[in-house]
């Protein structure tokens, strides 16, 4: 009897010690969550410090997003485990939707001054596409990485080619050229490009997405809670890619367990982003030069190309106590000062319309030229549409796109119209 | 005045009574509550009538998941037991150091799946797997273990016959160790061979071990789960993924906890029935 | 002629053993080699190097994740040895109203498939506020119905003039399991503590289900983690090495204790 005495209090002690660990903030202090990535948290230190010297009332405390698999689980645990932060800032704006509809965020466009701000910094088709489907906005376009063709610049000349591929006859014609078995074991061992060939959803947005958006010129995958994408711009997308494997002209191997093989001109060009710069101007070898171009667009195509921007965006969860202050601090991270902090200690583009254009900063464009292209693409950079339910649609275009594209057991029309089938059935009440 | 000694039995199952409740019995029967919901953890539940399950007997890809978990129990159950039961046999004649061939066999089975999973990917890795080094290095094909949509699941269930036929090993070996020696110092005397004795008298003695085998393997192999989602994610084309971890990706990953639900009912049903099944046969086969 | 037919018999055995060990060694070797060799070990390396320890070191807790698969495993090992034993002294030896339907009861959801109750066991974790704590991991462990099945049997064959002798000597029931009936089940304690450690420390998909936080996380959860995401870089080595920790623990057990394990989980399959 006295075991079992003992055995229940001990247990009732536990509950209480693991129960009261909870991360209550003080009162007057907004809670900001940022991402864990070495360059912003410095971004972060620096606003925070700005805004407290000028707001002893209200201080901001940042904090790293705490450890775990993947930020959005992290988030999705805070937000189920009722222990959200004030203001977050590394949200994929796919993930938005979902909690806007479960109530968890605030509507910024009932906040005082907000809507003349984001209209003053944001194209009127940023803003579109951020609204979410009950018409307010939940979000706000923070920054954006675009997709773009990096290649090598030596091997496209030693191909005698005048630039970088522009459409698929120019891809493919580059990659028949590079094409060669180097060593002569009968395997080939140099190709033009690589793309993962993981089913994952997210690895679609290095390949599928932005070649999807350039070819259609931003067009949306899902609309109304319905799949929009079962047209002739998919199925000239998954026709490319599935060429490109079939006639070997990108790997279907994995290559990533070597080192760098675009540095090591195993590949020549890649569909990779900004953060790629730095990584290559730190390990390419000698003489090594390498610029960036827009996506291969269809033959016969007209007009601006568009890309895939991996949008990460700021949001206010409905647990913040002053919603008003939090968009105050926060306005501190997005003005021109902000912005060009941002680039220049993270280098990573603020998604802000004219960047390429602004006197602000043509400074750092001239210091940084590689990222002038980028600049001038954000223009035509897309994120994702709202949809509560985007990674499930991403997966089921995955599990197509494997099937054609990768083992060619489905013709690209068939696979396009079997993932808008799937997908639709995803919207059945 | 409480009779102590009356109430002391209730006491001392209570912590039982209790862990059944909020294990068992609530679970069971929220979980079929919730197949009538609509639900993502972050918003209220939603009632949505029978739509579940009008989506399950519509999902392709779940009744794929069951089949490939039925291919993997038809691979790897009669593997397991034909090369567990030679094994056994050779272990149960009078051989030295019987304890440490033992012991060797067993070893796979008390290590985590984990690492058996991650060491099995790097044996069938395509292009330097040490299977396929060895296969071209003695004039063969490489195969594609894990990328060919044909053979991605019967090498899970051979990689999972390897980790578990020591336990079933040391079962028979117990199950062998039961048969009255008289019965083969009988038939030594009518001179039979050593595969008529096994044949006649060890197969039909040890006939509730093996069936015991066949369900216990069963049970196991409907679970199967962390192979595939560490070895492959479900891939090659949808070939390896296992029920469970059909459920697992609709429940923990896009948090459709109602559909999630359902399909969970469905396949314990299923299961129910396949073991039931197996102890009918197993009691008209006595 | 007799002679090289052992020979040969004892050769074929070896090789057959070599193939359940082997893949081991071969992981093991894995680990200390350095990344471009992996491709082409056999036996030996070429050159051993310790980077891909501390590489794996400095990437994940792994020190951490091994003292709470510590934590997990013993706590959910001792109650359920302590509620096995409460339980299975109840079914065995008391008698009272209902202890039949109870036995009854266990017996039934020992058939019952886990996944049925996984997803509305994780919302109650959501519910009592339990996820990413240690509660989830070890509270829904510590009752185990074959832990009870296996003691109740072992009991019964306990006299029950034992125990009438210690009620005489004024000892409250208590006192009766944990000092009288336990020193003489120790056949039972070994059995069901080995197999109930082993499975808890293996166990790895309730654990991806309720934790999050990655200081709390078991070894394989944290292993197979580490194995599937982006965080080994697809860098063999690293992850042969975390293979190797995770198994670590156990086979060294299994060295020391190699007999009871075996002749545990050969007695609970029996038993099933």
């Amino acid at each position: 009897m006295k075991i079992l005495i003992n055995v229940i209090i001990i247990i009732s002690l536990a509950y209480c010690l693991t129960g009261c660990s909870s991360k209550k903030n003080s009162h007057n202090e907004i809670l900001y969550w940022c991402s864990n990535n070495v360059d912003e948290i410095n971004f972060a230190k620096e606003i925070a410090k700005e805004w407290n010297q000028g707001n002893p009332g209200r201080p901001v405390k940042y904090q790293p997003v705490p450890e775990g698999r993947s930020s959005e689980e992290i988030i999705l645990a805070a937000v189920v485990g009722k222990t959200t932060p004030d203001i977050y800032s590394n949200m994929w704006q796919g993930d938005v939707e979902a909690y806007a509809q479960a109530g968890v965020l605030v509507a910024l466009d009932t906040l005082k001054g907000f809507l003349d701000f984001i209209y003053e910094r944001c194209d009127s088709a940023v803003i579109d596409e951020i609204r979410s489907g009950d018409g307010h906005i939940y979000q706000i376009p923070w920054k954006i990485n675009p997709i773009m063709l990096i290649y090598n610049i030596k091997s496209i000349n030693d191909m005698g080619l005048s630039g970088p591929p522009k459409t698929y006859s120019e891809f493919f014609d580059a990659s028949k050229k590079f094409q060669k078995d180097i060593n002569g074991d009968g395997y080939i061992d140099r190709w033009f490009g690589y793309s993962e060939v993981l089913v994952t959803w997210w690895q679609r947005f290095f390949d599928f997405y932005p070649l999807y958006l350039a070819a259609s010129d931003g067009a949306h995958l899902v609309k109304d809670n319905k799949a929009v994408f079962n047209n002739e711009y998919a199925v000239e997308v998954f026709r490319f890619l599935q060429t490109l494997y079939k006639k070997n002209y990108f790997a279907r191997e994995e290559l990533t367990a070597r080192q760098d093989v675009f540095l090591a001109s195993v590949i020549a060009t890649r569909f990779t982003g900004p953060w790629e710069i730095a990584h290559a101007e730190k390990f390419k070898p000698k003489g090594f030069e390498y610029d960036y171009t827009t996506m291969p667009v269809p033959d016969g195509h007209k007009g601006p190309v568009y890309t895939y921007g991996d949008p990460k965006n700021i949001v206010i969860f409905k647990s913040c106590k002053d919603p008003q202050a939090a968009w105050n601090y926060i306005k501190t991270m997005i003005t021109e000062e902000g912005d060009l902090k941002l680039l220049e200690i993270t280098n990573q583009l603020p998604r802000r319309k004219n960047l390429n254009r602004n006197p602000v900063f043509s400074n750092y464009f001239t210091n940084n030229p590689k990222m002038k292209i980028f600049a001038e693409e954000s223009k035509y950079v897309k994120g994702t549409d709202a949809s509560p339910v985007l990674k499930e649609v991403f997966d089921l275009i995955s599990q197509e796109y494997e099937a054609c594209v990768i083992y060619g057991e489905k013709t690209p029309e068939e696979a396009v119209k079997d993932a808008a089938d799937a997908v639709n059935l995803l919207f059945i009440k | 005045m409480i009779n102590r000694k009356k109430i002391l039995p209730y006491l001392l199952v209570s912590p039982y009574i209790l862990h059944f409740l909020l294990f068992v019995s609530f679970p069971v029967a929220f979980s079929i509550i919730l197949t009538f919901h609509k639900w993502n953890i972050i918003s209220p539940m939603e009632y949505s009538g029978i739509s579940n399950y009008i989506q399950l007997f519509n999902d392709k890809t779940f009744f794929k998941s069951i089949g490939n978990t039925l291919i993997f129990l038809v691979i790897h159950i009669p593997l397991q037991i034909t090369i567990a039961l030679f094994l056994a046999e050779i272990l149960n004649q009078k051989i030295k150091l019987r304890g440490v061939f033992r012991g060797a066999f067993f070893l796979p089975v008390i290590v985590s799946g984990v690492v058996v999973t991650i060491l099995w990917q790097q044996l069938y890795g395509f292009d330097t797997g040490l299977l396929n080094r060895i296969f071209t290095g003695i004039g063969l094909d490489k195969i594609g273990w894990l990328i060919d949509p044909k053979i991605a699941m019967p090498s899970i269930a051979l990689m999972a016959t390897w980790k578990n036929v020591g336990l079933y090993i040391v079962l028979f070996l117990v199950g062998l160790q039961t048969v009255p020696p008289q019965f083969y110092e009988a038939a030594d005397l009518e001179g039979a061979s050593h595969l008529q004795k096994f044949f006649k008298i060890t197969l039909p003695m040890i006939n509730p071990t093996i069936f015991m085998v066949v369900i216990l393997s069963t049970i196991g192999g409907f679970s199967l789960f962390i192979e595939p989602y560490i070895m492959t994610g479900g891939g090659p084309l949808n070939s390896t993924v296992s029920a469970v971890l059909y459920i697992y990706k609709q429940g923990f990953f896009y948090y459709h906890m109602g559909y999630a639900a359902t399909l969970g009912l469905f396949f314990a049903l299923i299961i129910l029935a396949v073991v039931v099944i197996q102890k009918k046969f197993i009691e008209t086969e006595n | 002629m007799k002679k090289l037919k052992t020979i040969l018999f004892y050769f074929a055995l070896a090789v057959s053993a070599l193939l359940f060990v082997y893949p081991f060694y071969w992981m093991l070797m894995g680990s200390f080699a350095p990344e471009n060799e992996i491709g082409s070990l056999t036996f030996l390396p070429n050159s051993v190097t310790l980077s891909s320890y501390s590489q794996m070191l400095d990437k994940i807790p792994i020190g951490g994740a091994f003292i709470n698969s510590i934590i997990v495993a013993s706590s959910i090992t001792i109650g359920v040895l302590i509620f096995g034993s409460m339980i299975g002294y109840a079914l065995s030896k008391l008698q009272f109203r209902g202890r039949d339907l109870i036995f009854y009861i266990i017996i039934f959801t020992m058939t019952l498939p886990f996944q049925i109750t996984l997803i509305p066991q994780y919302i109650i974790m959501v519910k009592l506020g339990w996820i990413d704590t240690y509660l989830a991991l070890i509270v829904p462990y510590l009752i185990n119905a074959l832990s009870i099945i296996m003691f109740r049997q072992y009991f019964k064959s306990i006299p029950d003039s034992l125990i009438d002798a210690a009620r005489i000597d004024g000892c409250n029931e208590m006192q009766i399991i944990f000092r009288i009936l336990w020193p003489n089940s120790l056949p039972a304690i070994i059995t069901i503590g080995i197999i109930t450690f082993m499975a808890s420390w293996n166990e790895v998909l309730w654990p991806l289900i309720v934790i999050r936080d990655e200081s709390l996380m078991t070894m394989p959860q944290l292993v197979t983690l580490f194995a599937v995401g982006g965080r080994a870089e697809s860098q063999l080595g690293v992850k042969l090495a975390s293979a190797v920790m995770l198994a670590l623990p156990i086979v060294v057990a299994y060295l020391f204790f190699q007999k009871y394990f075996i002749q545990s989980m050969a007695s609970a399959g029996i038993k099933e």
